[in-house]
């Protein structure tokens, strides 16, 4: 059998040849890729939907939305419960987002940095240690969430190594800045909610999905930063190029789409991690991310709401596949190019 | 600017790069650094330019008399053109011109409308006028290669460091640029030092050539010199094709001045400088069967095998003197040597 050019010749498999195989073999094999792609992707995504929109869209929506009714006087004593009981439930629900968001925006900068930073130093200058840096990136790939988890309860926990520092630390909630006027004659600010302590507080949550994030931006910068050299950057510096200028106007342009796709599969990750910020969140509703909130209605016997929730995340989950896949497309289109250009 | 390299040495780990070198290119002059991958050449380019350093206790590298040794790579004033082209992927051709005259910090950075007058007249001069809005991977190897040297001419090196400009473009497109590159060099009469392992590219481009061998410069000469002169066994294996013969082995014909100086040693035969008659006329010609014939456009070359000790050799003729000779394949022919060259010091076998 040759390898005819197909309809379907993407970019994917340019220069690889199919090889000899009986037909039967491709069939089998195609076939049980779709059977299981069906069973463990497909049915449970559309579940989740299904379930979310089992009691109608209008149970749906209240999952995030509260009901407009006021409380007017003529409800019952057990509407009035009803209706305020659910309306707690959606700020709860509310909550649980903002704060994965926020967590979310904050993971990603500090990959950003941390990426660019590793894979710097990792592939345009001879440095010693390399293969142990490289190494060490790759951990959290390693360690199960729940792990590390425990250790960072382990480190900064009631009885942990810096427990006693942590747990006398007190830090201000960044949302509850207010603006006091200019009463005093200059402008005033003022936080009006302390955390104290690191475990069992938003901060633990960040630090858990930082480490078990940081390797995204600089796992998938490192090899694009190997292939290209730094003859680029070398010849910039030849023209009298400062060190910032190269970095922003060289170094950056040429990786930009491998640092989108580290950035997006870290928003990813970030959003459905579990593990790890169940064991740091010790449970109350303030530290809920969307995937701890999920499990609570679950465990309420809230099925619909759960599913909702879950539907939400889905969601998020399918825009960073297509994402994913456009710049994967545009990943190859740079890689090829840097292959191209390294053969003689 | 002249340049002048004093004693550096460069050791990778337990490797030694370059050793030793010493090396003097006068202001204008167009140098090539000739040898086979790994002798170092790229190593001793990439330390001029300060891209590499030397090892502790080399010499000094002095640019007009200057020592630039402790200097960085952008204070040098150099231009380094890369094999790989290292052009800015994301701007285009005049962007990439313009580069250096940008980074200029702000009050040495010249006015807007001096930047597009000066890389218009580059791209002009390396005649990409039309191409000025095209992005690198629009433009063709030589034409990438043209905009990288525009881009190093831009800042006015003192300076050009070429690192194999050529080796990524095909034989056609080689040729030209070399020529063009010849003239460039008569214009703009800029300080170049050019690393390549294409002898017939070294050898038709530069004033002078320095052959590099493990490291170390074999021979720093004009062209002709190298090629009429090579001042060992080494030089001249690495500017052609050629014939060994021992002159234990067989006793070639008294022209051969080697056997009478050196009696174990080598000789060593140019293709060209082999004769083949169809008489023996004289009794001094040696005997062979021609083996194969094959045409490479304006030389034909007949490889022969000597009846004696059937070894093979190689011969070159003109179409011409084929044609005369009316050679045949198995036929038995006479050969003799026209030039040849034997060299005291030859360790290689």
């Amino acid at each position: 059998m040759t390898a005819e050019p197909s309809k379907n010749h993407t970019a994917r498999s340019i220069g690889k040849p199919a090889p000899p195989s009986h037909p039967l073999v491709h069939r089998v094999s195609i076939a049980v890729t779709v059977i299981f792609l069906t069973v463990f992707i497909i049915v449970p995504v559309v579940n989740v939907f299904s379930q979310a929109l089992a009691k109608g869209f209008h149970a749906y929506a209240t999952t995030f939305v509260a009901q407009p009714r006021s409380m007017s006087p003529g409800l019952t004593r057990d509407e009035r419960r009803q209706l305020s009981s659910e309306r707690r439930q959606v700020e709860k629900t509310w909550h649980a987002i903002k704060l994965t968001a926020t967590v979310a925006v904050v993971v990603v900068g500090l990959n950003i940095i941390f990426g660019l930073a590793a894979s710097w130093s990792v592939t345009k200058f001879p440095l010693k240690g390399r293969s142990l840096l490289l190494a060490l990136i790759d951990l959290p790939f390693s360690v199960s969430p729940v792990i590390a988890g425990l250790m960072f309860v382990l480190l900064f926990g009631r009885s942990g190594i810096f427990g006693h520092w942590a747990s006398n630390l007190t830090w201000p909630d960044p949302f509850s800045l207010q603006w006091l006027g200019l009463a005093n004659g200059w402008p005033g600010f003022q936080f009006t909610q302390y955390y104290s302590g690191i475990i069992f507080t938003p901060l633990a949550i960040l630090a858990a999905s930082i480490f078990v994030t940081f390797p995204f931006v600089a796992r998938s910068l490192i090899p694009l930063m190997e292939a290209q050299g730094s003859d680029e950057e070398i010849a910039a510096l030849s023209l009298g190029a400062s060190g910032w200028r190269i970095f922003w106007t060289v170094t950056i342009p040429n990786v930009r789409w491998a640092l989108l796709y580290g950035v997006i599969l870290c928003t990813a990750r970030v959003f459905g991690e579990f593990g790890a910020v169940s064991v740091v969140s010790g449970h109350t509703d303030g530290n809920d991310t969307m995937a701890l909130r999920i499990e609570k209605l679950w465990n309420e016997y809230n099925t619909q709401a759960a599913f909702s929730v879950a539907s939400l995340l889905s969601l998020l989950a399918l825009i960073t596949l297509i994402i994913q896949t456009v710049i994967e497309w545009r990943l190859l289109k740079a890689s090829n190019v840097a292959i191209k250009k390294d053969a003689p | 600017m002249s340049i002048e390299i004093c004693n550096v040495s460069k050791t990778y780990s337990e490797f030694k790069a370059v050793e030793n070198i010493n090396l003097k290119v006068a202001t204008g002059e167009l140098v090539s650094l000739l040898g086979p991958s790994g002798c170092g050449k790229t190593t001793l380019l990439r330390i001029i330019a300060g891209i590499e350093r030397a090892d502790h206790g080399s010499g000094p590298i002095l640019f007009d008399g200057h020592d630039v040794s402790a200097e960085k790579i952008s204070s040098r004033r150099i231009g380094f053109v890369f094999q790989s082209y290292a052009l800015f992927k994301n701007m285009t051709a005049f962007e990439n011109v313009a580069f250096g005259l940008r980074a200029k910090p702000w009050r040495k950075r010249p006015k807007e409308q001096e930047i597009r007058s000066k890389v218009t007249e580059l791209l002009q001069l390396v005649q990409l006028r039309n191409f000025a809005q095209h992005y690198p991977s629009e433009l063709s190897g030589g034409q990438r290669q043209r905009v990288a040297l525009a881009r190093a001419l831009a800042v006015e090196p003192s300076v050009l460091l070429l690192d194999e400009p050529f080796g990524a473009l095909d034989a056609t497109v080689r040729r030209e640029l070399r020529r063009w590159l010849r003239d460039l060099h008569g214009k703009i009469k800029v300080t170049t030092i050019l690393v390549t392992h294409d002898q017939e590219e070294a050898l038709e481009v530069s004033d002078r050539v320095a052959v590099m061998n493990q490291g170390k410069i074999e021979q720093f000469a004009s062209p002709e010199e190298i090629y009429e002169h090579p001042a060992n066994a080494f030089v001249f294996k690495f500017l052609g094709n050629y014939n060994l013969f021992h002159a234990r082995t067989a006793s070639i014909n008294d022209a051969t001045e080697a056997s009478r100086r050196d009696p174990t040693g080598a000789t060593y035969v140019r293709p060209h400088e082999i004769e083949i008659t169809r008489e023996n006329f004289d009794g001094l010609a040696i005997a062979a069967k021609i083996k194969h014939i094959c045409f490479a456009g304006s030389l034909v070359n007949v490889e022969l095998t000597r009846i004696d000790d059937e070894s093979e050799i190689d011969a070159a003729l003109t179409t011409q003197n084929y044609r005369a000779l009316g050679l045949q394949r198995d036929q038995k022919v006479f050969f003799r040597l026209n030039n040849s060259k034997s060299f005291e010091e030859d360790y290689s076998i």
